[in-house]
């Protein structure tokens, strides 16, 4: 559930707009990071918000990448599998992240503290292969790097 | 030569309020804020300046064709949605400068007397997103965002908008979608956003190095801006570099580099003894280039003349010793996966082009699968909606087209020619 402070604060952002339905992906944006993916109830209170229908919302949350309708690990590692990644090694890192997380691309690794997806191009070409690891930026990836990564990711708490 | 949209990338952080303006910051807003607007699109005329985002489009033109008795509210929306596969110029300019990126966006909004603007973001540049609001914020205190800018009595708020992804809210109507809220297709035109835009308004979308360029224009005219070229071009570029080369990166040059000192001073050259084979010169969207056109300016009428196109002039070479298939389908799949699913030559044609790629390069081609797929990308491309189908097919078919015989060896031989032979 939100907040006053929280739903204050997203009323104000919407406002900011002259429709309210304009304030709706950072409303989305806003529900993910709180929740970690959304949820059928988050839609509900982004409806609210943005004066559509959940209908609407799931429209929106299934077309953009970034957001998230099914739970995801504690942290979401996008490796990106374009071009310049792709011929520094990306698909050889996209199936060690498999091997070692035990959990297909897409899926919650099984202590829950990642979920390995590829991603379009990161802008990050001349540090191939590159990935995201949440926000933070990761460049020059090995299969050793990975490792150290996804071990390092275990201790990240919930939120 | 003496850098210009990168002057500060030399700081380990981006320069803060007081630091831009110590190195002459903001002073091409006072400069414009005291201009004609009108004197200052003949300005910009004069420099031929041309849209940074891949299209080309020239900046005076679009900004006449829009016309200065357009009905308020306008909107200026700067284009941030860097996607394309090879292009990571962009990015530079809002990580390590976001004040240059307010003063382009506030000189451009008073040139077109503009009510609001947005900066538009891909979601995966949350940081930069950050900064720039960071910026944003000492900008407004200090009165250069905001109401009666400098005491001038004009107006121009300005909003950053971080968008949740997809490489086709780079295109200016999906842009628009996404902006409002609503799923990033793209719309049909007419209208032009110029004319009916964001909310039904005049709105003008610019890419982020088109735009910061204009406030050096304004301050130090379009004789000096002309001189900065090389080659008949004009200006400098934000060019870059990757792929299989030694040394890929980004470097501010005169506009019209040729491509051999892009590829072999700048970025060293492909490694490991490998010769060049090809090069895409503007992103994953435009035709191959071979070593044969590697002394050809890099600028828009030049690049143009060999057949390809400049885009948004982020190379990626292509070294002898990668199978040229297997760089097709890493160039591929990323158009695969990014089209938006409006119109069924888009969403159903490249992922059948995929599967047939796949099935070549795991030897199990056909006879016919050459002149298939080369029929299907005549077919898709001007059947599509949007320009994104024509740019998943530009690189498929002129790929297809120079690097025939391996594809055909693949058939043949069912299996890869290059696998083992390095």
């Amino acid at each position: 559930m939100l907040t006053d402070h929280e739903r204050s604060h997203l009323e104000e952002h919407i406002a900011r707009y002259p429709e309210k339905r304009a304030g709706a992906i950072y409303t989305l944006q806003f529900l993910q990071q709180k929740y970690g993916y959304l949820p059928d109830e988050a839609l509900a209170e982004a409806s609210g918000l943005c004066g559509l229908s959940v209908t609407q919302l799931d429209e929106l949350a299934t077309f953009y990448t970034l957001l998230l309708r099914r739970p995801a690990g504690r942290t979401v590692l996008r490796i990106c599998d374009s071009i310049a990644c792709h011929l520094a090694g990306a698909p050889a890192l996209l199936a060690e992240a498999q091997r070692l997380t035990g959990a297909p691309l897409g899926g919650v690794s099984e202590d829950g503290s990642v979920t390995v997806m590829p991603h379009v191009c990161l802008g990050l070409c001349d540090q191939a292969p590159a990935a995201l690891a949440g926000e933070r930026e990761l460049g020059k990836l090995d299969q050793a790097a990975l490792g150290k990564l996804l071990a390092s990711l275990k201790t990240v708490e919930e939120g | 030569m003496e850098p210009v949209l990168s002057r500060n990338f030399h700081l380990s952080q981006p320069p803060g309020l007081a630091d831009y303006r110590a190195g002459g910051g903001y002073e091409a807003l006072k400069v414009a804020l005291g201009q004609d607007p009108e004197a200052m699109i003949e300005m910009v005329d004069k420099t031929g300046l041309r849209g940074y985002g891949g299209a080309g489009f020239p900046l005076a033109r679009k900004w006449r064709a829009r016309g200065s008795d357009a009905p308020h509210p306008r909107y200026l929306v700067m284009n941030v949605d860097e996607t394309e596969p090879g292009s990571f110029k962009d990015r530079q300019l809002l990580y390590r400068d976001p004040h240059q990126v307010i003063e382009a966006v506030l000189v451009t909004g008073f040139i077109e007397q503009a009510d609001h603007a947005y900066v538009f973001i891909r979601g995966e540049y949350a940081e930069g997103a950050r900064r720039l609001e960071q910026a944003v914020a000492e900008a407004r205190e200090a009165g250069l965002v905001g109401r009666n800018i400098l005491g001038s009595g004009f107006d121009l708020d300005l909003d950053v908008h971080l968008s949740a992804g997809r490489y086709i809210c780079g295109e200016e109507t999906a842009l628009l979608n996404a902006l409002e809220g609503r799923r990033g297709n793209p719309r049909s035109k007419p209208p032009m956003p110029f004319e009916k835009g964001l909310w039904g308004a005049p709105t003008l979308v610019h890419n982020i190095e088109t735009l910061c360029h204009v406030p050096h224009i304004v301050s130090r005219g379009p004789d000096w801006f002309n001189g900065q070229g090389v080659n008949g071009g004009h200006g400098t570029k934000l060019y870059s570099v990757c792929g299989e080369v030694k040394r890929p990166g980004f470097w501010e040059l005169p506009m019209g580099t040729t491509a051999r000192e892009l590829i072999y001073e700048h970025a060293g050259g492909p490694p490991n003894g490998q010769a060049l084979a090809a090069f895409l010169p503007g992103g994953a969207s435009t035709a191959f280039l071979l070593p044969e056109h590697l002394d050809t300016p890099m600028h828009f009428d030049a690049v143009a003349a060999t057949g390809s196109r400049f885009g948004t002039c982020g190379i990626i070479a292509l070294g002898s010793g990668t199978c040229p298939l297997d760089f097709l389908i890493g160039i591929h799949k990323f158009f695969v996966r990014e089209s938006c699913g409006f119109c069924t030559p888009c969403r159903d044609g490249l992922p059948y082009l995929h599967s047939l790629l796949e099935r070549v390069e795991a030897g199990q081609g056909r006879p016919g699968d050459l002149d298939l797929m080369l029929e299907l990308c005549a077919k898709i491309a001007p059947n599509s909606f949007c320009p994104f189908a024509p740019g998943a097919i530009t690189p498929l078919e002129s790929g297809l087209k120079v690097f025939a015989d391996v594809i055909q060896a693949h058939i043949e031989r069912g299996a890869c020619p290059y696998r083992g032979a390095h």
